[in-house]
């Protein structure tokens, strides 16, 4: 999988392209809108993450012009601005996710595996995690064979974690799949209903799987790697 | 009526001073007219007295006392006219005495004889007992190789009186007539004067930071109200260009955070997840981390704002009910409010249909309720009432929690405000999120206010014009 980065903030580059990398996939960085549409002229890349603001040619342009030569590669923007006008401008243009900076790379990453179509997103009707069963079809949560009564907030966050086991969510992540945009900085309610749903799924089990990584966010996990 | 009130200070020295010059001139009018009046029929009496002796007297050693009488009474007819005629001698006899008046004004038997004097000419004005004023000529008549008489005309002042009493009472009336058109006619055209200026005051009122680009009318009369129009124009494009400015540091500012912030965000949280590192310094790099996505939360309500100022909000509208909104959003949030053994009662009936940004409105009883849920001490509660009340839908968030100062009542719906400074430990809330509040409200043409009893609680009421379907 190769992905082509345009991104003129030489430290934000590095960053995304040393987390990619850690995640095996294939990356070249760009650093001006030019030799970015250059690159993504010359080569077929999985996808391309593109900065709006950028030097020479803006992010913008670069998207059209891909998008008049190839229509089907994802792309995901970066973007310091998050006005609605601009959130519709690029989706009008064809542009497949984005990112408003500050964003957390998990975030990022869990956008360009779900825009790949690859990785662990699971679609299976049940998911498990060590002795831990989802029923995605009924709602049903079991433990140890036992069932688990959820109300259905609770529900959603546990599914989501357990869609991708061991990768850490951000709260705002959490957020934004779980409740809607107007909870956008209430972030200590994530806190709160991982509280509960640990009361619910942990207590009772010498094996803890909802794990907390400080300053990042919740996973799931039942020790092992995945 | 102001008595402070440009109008009326200009009402009152005007219809003040028209009065006082008004009532001279009335006074001037009414001396001078009587003083003419009784020096003419004075005159005319004098004249008559001069005639009789110039005409009939000098030759009274030819006609004969008699003559003279009869003579009189042919030419003057006093009787009819209204007149009083009297000849006597030096010593006080008569020679003639005209009959009483044909309307019987006075009784000529009554009038004392003038007693004698030295001058040639006299006048007197003798009270009659039936009220009226009789006014005497009376002449001296000397001439060598005559004897002496006293002649006396007489004419009764009453139809000058009557005159001038007249018109007395026609000015009494009218000037008090007069200062009240005056008062009144003055009063409306100051009143229209001042139009403009009342026009000026309206426009200018009705602009706030969100309609700065308008102007006020210009009033294109060359005078000072042009000028006040152009200056008070000229102060709204100087504050229009701070505001802009203030709202561009604001944009530009979180803006231009943002990149640093996801290098720092992206680095620690490398640290944060590094296996090789051990797990205190992993704890810090997550600690530092915890900082930087409460920085971003800074720069995201910033940009919130500045989005909202920019007019965000009035994009996106719908209709929908604000009762139902409000139940969904309280059940969302309960479980916030369960955690700190907080009860969240939520009062809403009937459907509420507001026109709106449903995400923006959303955001405002949540708002409210994270503040609300925020500032209650454990086991207190939170109301959250919704009704439709005088063409407004009005929502209200009530807590027992512990309150706001009065003083600080008016501030809390500013920027980065915080009603205790030392209360840093809330490392949770920006201050910022009634401003949000505020500024969304503000967008809806809703109003927003804070009641509160320090101690006791608070409640936020936001009030809403209803949707009309």
């Amino acid at each position: 999988m190769r992905i082509l980065l345009v991104e003129d903030e030489k430290k934000v580059a590095d960053i995304i392209v040393r987390g990619l990398k850690a995640e095996r996939f294939a990356v070249d960085a760009c650093h001006d809108g030019q030799s970015g549409w250059e690159a993504a002229d010359a080569y077929n890349y999985d996808l391309i993450i593109l900065d709006l603001m950028l030097p020479g040619l803006s992010g913008t342009e670069i998207l059209e012009k891909v998008r008049r030569k190839n229509q089907s590669v994802p792309i995901l923007i970066l973007t310091a601005r998050d006005g609605m006008a601009d959130k519709l401008k690029n989706f009008e243009t064809g542009a497949d996710d984005y990112l408003t900076k500050p964003f957390a790379f998990a975030e990022l990453l869990v956008r360009v595996k779900a825009l790949l179509r690859r990785g662990p997103v699971s679609r299976a009707s049940v998911l498990r995690v060590g002795d831990l069963e989802i029923d995605r079809l009924s709602q049903n949560v079991k433990r140890a064979g036992k069932k688990i009564e959820l109300t259905s907030k609770e529900y959603s966050l546990l599914e989501y974690l357990a869609t991708q086991p061991n990768r850490v969510f951000s709260r705002t992540m959490i957020i934004e799949h779980v409740w809607d945009q107007s909870f956008q900085g209430l972030t200590n309610i994530v806190d709160v209903y991982v509280r509960h749903l640990r009361a619910k799924v942990d207590d009772a089990f010498p094996v803890k799987l909802l794990r907390t990584v400080r300053g990042v966010g919740y996973s799931i996990s039942d020790g092992t790697q995945a | 009526m102001n008595p402070r009130s440009i109008s009326f200070r200009l009402v009152a020295w005007y219809a003040g001073l028209l009065a006082v010059i008004f009532m001279l001139l009335c006074a001037l009018l009414y001396l001078d007219l009587r003083h003419f009046l009784e020096n003419d029929l004075r005159e005319a009496q004098a004249r008559r007295a001069r005639q009789i002796a110039n005409a009939l007297l000098v030759h009274v050693k030819q006609t004969g006392e008699g003559y003279v009488a009869s003579q009189t009474k042919e030419w003057y007819d006093p009787e009819i006219n209204d007149r009083f005629i009297r000849v006597t001698r030096a010593d006080g006899t008569l020679v003639y005495v005209s009959g009483a008046p044909k309307d019987g004004g006075f009784d000529p038997a009554e009038i004392p004889i003038f007693p004698p004097s030295s001058k040639t000419e006299f006048s007197q004005k003798l009270k009659l007992s039936g009220g009226d004023t009789l006014l005497i000529a009376g002449l001296n008549f000397k001439s060598s190789g005559n004897p002496d008489y006293l002649v006396e005309s007489g004419a009764l002042l009453s139809p000058v009186e009557t005159m001038l009493d007249h018109l007395f009472l026609q000015l009494a009336l009218g000037l008090p007539l007069a200062v009240i058109i005056i008062t009144v006619g003055g009063y409306l055209l100051v009143r229209r004067a001042l139009v403009p200026v009342e026009q000026i005051t309206r426009a200018a009122e009705r602009i706030t930071q969100h309609n700065l680009s308008e102007r006020l009318p210009a009033a294109n009369s060359g005078d000072e109200l042009e000028r006040l129009s152009l200056a008070l124009n000229r102060m709204i494009t100087r504050l229009d260009e701070a505001f802009q400015n203030s709202q561009r540091f604001v944009a530009d500012a979180s803006h231009d955070l943002r990149t640093p912030l996801t290098i720092l965000h992206g680095e620690l949280e490398h640290f944060a997840e590094d296996a090789r590192l051990n797990s205190e310094l992993r704890d810090r790099a997550g600690s530092m981390l915890e900082e930087v996505v409460h920085l971003g939360k800074i720069v995201e309500q910033l940009s919130t704002l500045s989005r909202l100022d920019a007019g965000d909000a009035q994009t996106e509208w719908s209709r929908f009910d604000l009762t139902e909104l409000a139940r969904t959003t309280v059940e969302q949030m309960n479980l916030l409010a369960e955690d700190k053994a907080i009860s969240v009662s939520c009062e809403a009936g009937q459907p509420v249909p507001v026109k709106g940004n449903r995400v923006r409105l959303k955001q405002v009883i949540v708002n409210l309720l994270d503040n609300a849920i925020k500032y209650t001490p454990a086991n207190g509660a939170v109301h959250l009432r919704v009704r439709a009340a005088n063409g407004h839908a009005v929502l209200e968030v009530e807590d027992t929690g512990i309150g706001i100062p009065v003083r600080a009542l008016p501030q809390v719906f500013e920027r980065f405000y915080r009603v205790d400074p030392s209360r840093t430990a809330d490392s949770e809330s920006a201050g910022l999120g009634l401003a949000i509040v505020k500024a969304i409200c503000t967008a809806h043409g809703a109003e927003v206010e804070a009641h509160s009893i320090v101690g006791s609680g608070s409640c936020f009421r936001v009030r809403l014009p209803l949707s009309q379907s």
